[in-house]
């Protein structure tokens, strides 16, 4: 599991975090620790999420109507809260996942000069 | 991002700072259980890869961070953060405000007693100046006002009339048979109506007689203004057609309640007003004040064509019976309805050819520029006779509160820069832990906007509880007060918005001034406050002000004071003591012409032998109450002048009037049985008088002419002494006493004056059942004495002695506040200063002047300042003043010493304290 102390893996870039949730939940309800498990999966166990800003950026989204809520029970059958992806966050996912790539595609080939 | 997202994504914020705000309970659960439920996840996941129990819960805890602070993250997302800090900004305002109690009290206080004088007279001010009439759009009204050279053609008026500056006169009453011109050959107002504040007249309903205020209208005069009865229905053209048409009134919400219980049955009962009977057809909506002002209070209303059989008024011989055909004298006020298409400077010059066309259909005019010139003012709040007369003293009277305000401002000021200076380490010390100034700037205003809204409440209350002391002072004793102050949402608006604004001007500076604070220097422990002195420099400016401030209220007061003062102390040439007055009206419906005289005569008489009266008279027109009669004067000798002639004031006196005012006789004699109905006619005059037009003969036996159209002459058989007449301010002037008793038209509204040594109370019921047996229908209208007729008649006077009074004690002690503040605040931080100085052989006396010598440069700065000030004010209020210069010496000097030994008083405890300052121990504070 993420190890606090560990320094190997890489962190999440700053603003990446609220793409990143919203593409979790994209796959399906999640509740927030689901979000971390989900985020830490598909990267291949590669990428460490501060746990302290994973619940504030949540609940921005949330506040913001990119996300939804509601509470459900959990797979060992306790009550969590589910966060699900609305239509506006489903449009500003596939925005921001544009605009990430154009940028990546732009920095890598600056990167990339060589004179 | 689009506008359709932008919109979605602020719909979504709103809605879900709402129900976070509203559901916050609701939200901490949420949270609380959120975060637990992570925290067992991860270390239940933790435990299976096997890190055992009691390590697996702690590195947990330890991944997610404090749950205090995660969740103060997640509140910040939902915007909730905001409103979180303003509610701990006022919790630690509020604990601070609690912390030190007498710095609270004292900015509440002079907050609550500055705001609490404004909203007072501000409450007045808006029901006399801005109140309108309750009828449906009253800014439509236009009121008929008209202006003549001071030849013009207009001699007989009864109503308003003012002379403007320019000479001429200026008035708003017409003939009758002008406004029905007027009114038929109207075009462009939507209609014309006509009313008149008529004289009081007595009614009787179910036997029992009582005044009433009445107003006469015309046939359309409720669809004029639009007026809707709540009962019944209102006066219709059909009531106002020819003489005697229509016996109806309609009456006043208060007097459906007073006398008849708000009974719905009171359509159709018959009531009688001056003796004849009338049917009541409506009752009006309450609040509804009649057309002439905002602030008046008629009881009924009847239709015009009852005037000649309820009021018959018979003023002149040669005038026809009806008023109504009366062409000579102007009395009824006219006033339209503006018409959406006819803009009015239009319909003015048309109403001009108008009136001009009725006046020479009714009168002679000579040339065209004598004929009166028609203008159409406001009419929203009818005539609003209280405006010209009241708009300077409220005007006056809002300045001088607002400087109390001012003054109790500059405290609040000053009483928060010295707090700020005394937490300088306490800022210092948020600001090095990382506080934001705008952070602290907020919360320091939080603090000085909790002061002066709790300071504004306080006023709120206290103008609420004295909201009926300033309309009392404004009413005659003897009377009900002639308005009520009603608390209304502008009263609400205008208090929470001084105080709001109070708190951010007079916080911000102080705040800025916390917010400035060098966090390096504020820490070290103040070394430097030995040589520190320019820091109070700003809190001494405040005092300066603010006693230059108290100068000029204090001076204020004493003006007015020292007016009143004059004023009570000026010889009035009539004893005023143990005078009892009351007033009869006899309406000619029941005494016609000189019917009333007998009946008056027989009252003199049986009133004068009740046991225990020294001598009982008449009088026409009752001394200092404000009305006068005057006639035009022609002595015996000159000829009568075609551009007039001088006038005296005159009198229409009983036989016993000179020794019951205590007049003396200064040649021939008073009144007595010789002179009868049917003998030669009488006067006697004033000193005045034969000063002025007989200096160089014997006057008794001379003769004079007076009057307009029917000149009549006298003569001269007695000479008094000189007395005041209608208003104590004004100087004595030429005086003529007739009998009443040789009036051919005869008296129909008298007030009797009873000089006795017996209490009013012990007096007034025998002096009731003399009248009542000699006609049981008649009342004892406004029972009063004549000190108390004498006080009434310099109320205005009175109400701005005894208000700046108060507001000049105010700002005496709001000065002193801020001077003992501020001394006291000096003292503190020089404390190290002064031990040294006494630590090096400094006397304590020396010491104690030293303070005493800095509050006194503050005190000699500001009473200078206030001087200059004082003078200019003093200048503008000239006016008012009466018996002293603008610039009365005793009054200025008083007050410079008032202010000066006040605040030597104030600053005494602090250098007294400084005085006692132990050197050893001021210098082991360090």
């Amino acid at each position: 599991m993420t190890d606090p102390k560990s320094d190997k893996k890489d962190e999440v870039l700053q603003g990446t975090l609220d793409m990143l949730i919203l593409k979790a939940v994209s796959l399906g309800p999640l509740h927030g620790y689901g979000v971390l498990l989900r985020i830490q999966q598909i990267s291949g166990d590669e990428l460490v999420i501060q746990q302290g800003s994973l619940y504030p950026a949540l609940y921005r989204l949330e506040h913001q109507g990119a996300i939804a809520s509601e509470w459900g029970e959990s797979e060992n059958n306790r009550r969590a809260k589910y966060y699900r992806l609305t239509a506006p966050g489903r449009k500003r996912l596939e925005q921001e996942t544009d605009r990430w790539n154009r940028m990546a595609g732009i920095i890598g080939s600056i990167l990339r000069a060589t004179t | 991002m689009g506008v359709r997202a932008f919109c979605l994504r602020a719909g979504a914020q709103v809605r879900s700072w709402l129900r976070a705000a509203t559901r916050r309970n609701r939200l901490e659960w949420d949270m609380e259980a959120e975060l637990a439920n992570h925290l067992e996840c991860m270390t239940a996941d933790l435990a299976r890869a096997g890190v055992p129990p009691g390590e697996a819960a702690r590195r947990a805890r330890i991944a997610l961070g404090s749950p205090a602070l995660r969740k103060e993250q997640m509140r910040a997302s939902l915007g909730l953060r905001w409103g979180d800090e303003i509610a701990a900004d006022v919790r630690y305002a509020w604990r601070m405000l609690v912390k030190s109690p007498g710095f609270s009290a004292i900015a509440v206080g002079s907050l609550a007693l500055g705001i609490g004088a404004n909203t007072a007279i501000f409450t007045v001010a808006q029901h006399m100046l801005l109140d309108r009439l309750s009828v449906p759009h009253p800014e439509q009204l236009r009121m008929f006002y008209w202006s003549e050279p001071g030849d013009g053609v207009v001699q007989e008026m009864w109503g308003f009339f003012d002379n403007p500056p320019g000479g001429g006169e200026v008035s708003t009453s017409f003939s009758y048979p002008v406004y029905q011109q007027m009114r038929r050959d109207n075009r462009s107002l939507a209609d014309v109506m006509a009313f008149k504040p008529y004289d009081r007249m007595t009614i009787t309903i179910h036997g029992e007689t009582a005044p009433a205020d009445v107003e006469m209208v015309s046939g359309n005069y409720y669809s004029v203004l639009a007026l809707r009865p709540q009962l019944g229905r209102g006066i219709e053209e059909a009531d106002d057609r020819a003489v005697g048409s229509g016996p109806v009134v309609t009456i006043s919400d208060r007097l459906w309640t007073n006398r008849f219980g708000r009974s719905p049955d009171v359509i159709g009962k018959t009531i009688f007003v001056n003796a004849q009977p009338m049917t009541i057809i409506g009752v009006n909506p309450p609040g509804f004040t009649g057309a002439y002002s905002a602030q008046g209070t008629p009881d009924i209303f009847l239709p015009f064509s009852m005037q000649p059989i309820v009021a018959p008024q018979n003023m002149d011989p040669s005038w026809p019976a009806s008023l109504l055909e009366n062409k000579p004298l102007w009395w009824v006020l006219v006033m339209g309805r503006v018409r959406p298409d006819v803009p009015v400077a239009k319909a003015e010059a048309a109403l001009n050819v108008t009136l001009n066309a009725a006046v020479r259909a009714t009168m002679t005019v000579k040339n065209d520029n004598q004929a009166p010139r028609l203008m159409l003012r406001d009419g929203s709040r009818g005539q609003n006779p209280s405006l010209e007369e009241l708009e300077k003293p409220v005007a006056v009277l809002m300045a001088l509160a607002g400087l109390v305000l001012l003054l109790a401002c500059a405290n609040l000021a000053n009483l928060l820069l010295a707090r700020a200076g005394g937490r300088r380490r306490e800022m210092g010390v948020r600001l090095a832990m990382g506080a934001g100034r705008s952070r602290i700037l907020r919360q320091v205003m939080t603090e000085s906007l909790l002061l002066s809204v709790l300071g504004g409440a306080a006023g709120l209350v206290l103008a609420f509880a004295v909201r009926n002391a300033i309309p009392r002072l404004l009413s005659d004793a003897w009377a009900p007060p002639a308005f009520s102050a009603r608390f209304s949402w502008p009263i609400f608006a205008f208090a929470a918005a001084v105080s709001i604004l109070t708190g951010l001007v007079f916080g911000l500076a102080p705040a800025w001034h916390s917010t400035r604070v060098q966090v390096s220097s504020s820490l070290k422990d103040s070394g430097q406050t030995v040589t520190q002195r320019r820091r109070g420099l700003a809190g001494k400016a405040i005092v300066v002000v603010q006693v230059a401030l108290s100068m000029l209220l204090v001076v204020g007061a004493g003006l007015f004071v020292r007016t009143l003062m004059q004023l009570g102390r000026a010889p009035l040439g009539f004893q005023s003591h143990h005078l009892l007055l009351f007033s009869v009206d006899l309406p000619e419906t029941r005494y016609p012409k000189a019917a009333s005289t007998p009946l008056l005569r027989q009252m003199e008489e049986q009133l004068g032998a009740v046991p225990g009266v020294k001598s009982a008279t008449l009088t026409q027109v009752p001394l200092i109450a404000g009305n006068v009669m005057n006639m035009t004067f022609i002595p015996q000798g000159e000829q009568r002048k075609p551009d007039g002639n001088p006038s005296v004031l005159a009198n229409h006196v009983g036989m016993q009037f000179f020794n019951t005012f205590g007049i003396p006789m200064v040649a021939g004699r008073a009144f007595d049985t010789r002179d009868t109905p049917v003998s030669r006619k009488v006067a006697v005059v004033s000193e005045s008088v034969v000063k002025k037009y007989f200096a160089h003969v014997n006057p008794i036996g001379r003769t004079f002419q007076v009057g307009w159209n029917h000149p009549q002459t006298f003569e001269i058989i007695g000479v008094c002494g000189d007395a005041k007449y209608y208003r104590v301010r004004k100087e004595i002037e030429p005086t003529v006493y007739t009998p009443y008793w040789q009036e051919s038209e005869g008296v129909h509204q008298a007030t009797f004056a009873v000089s006795s040594g017996l209490e009013a109370a012990a007096l007034l019921p025998s002096l009731r059942d003399t009248v009542r047996r000699i006609d049981p229908n008649l009342l004892l209208l406004d029972v009063r004495t004549q000190d108390e007729q004498i006080a009434a008649n310099l109320r205005q006077e009175r109400i701005f002695a005894s208000l700046t009074s108060g507001f000049g004690v105010l700002a005496l002690v709001l000065a002193c506040v801020g001077i003992y503040g501020i001394m006291a605040y000096s003292v503190t931080q020089r404390t190290s200063e002064i031990g040294i100085r006494m630590a090096l052989g400094a006397r304590p006396q020396s010491v104690r002047r030293m303070v005493l010598r800095e509050a006194s440069w503050m005190v000699v700065i500001g009473v200078l300042l206030g001087l200059g000030a004082a003078l200019a004010l003093a200048r503008t209020i000239a006016a008012m003043l009466y018996g002293l210069k603008p610039w009365d010496p005793a009054t200025f000097l008083l007050s410079s010493a008032l202010l000066i030994l006040a605040a030597l008083g104030a600053s005494w405890i602090p250098a007294r304290r400084a005085a006692g300052v132990e050197p050893m121990l001021a210098l082991r504070h360090e």
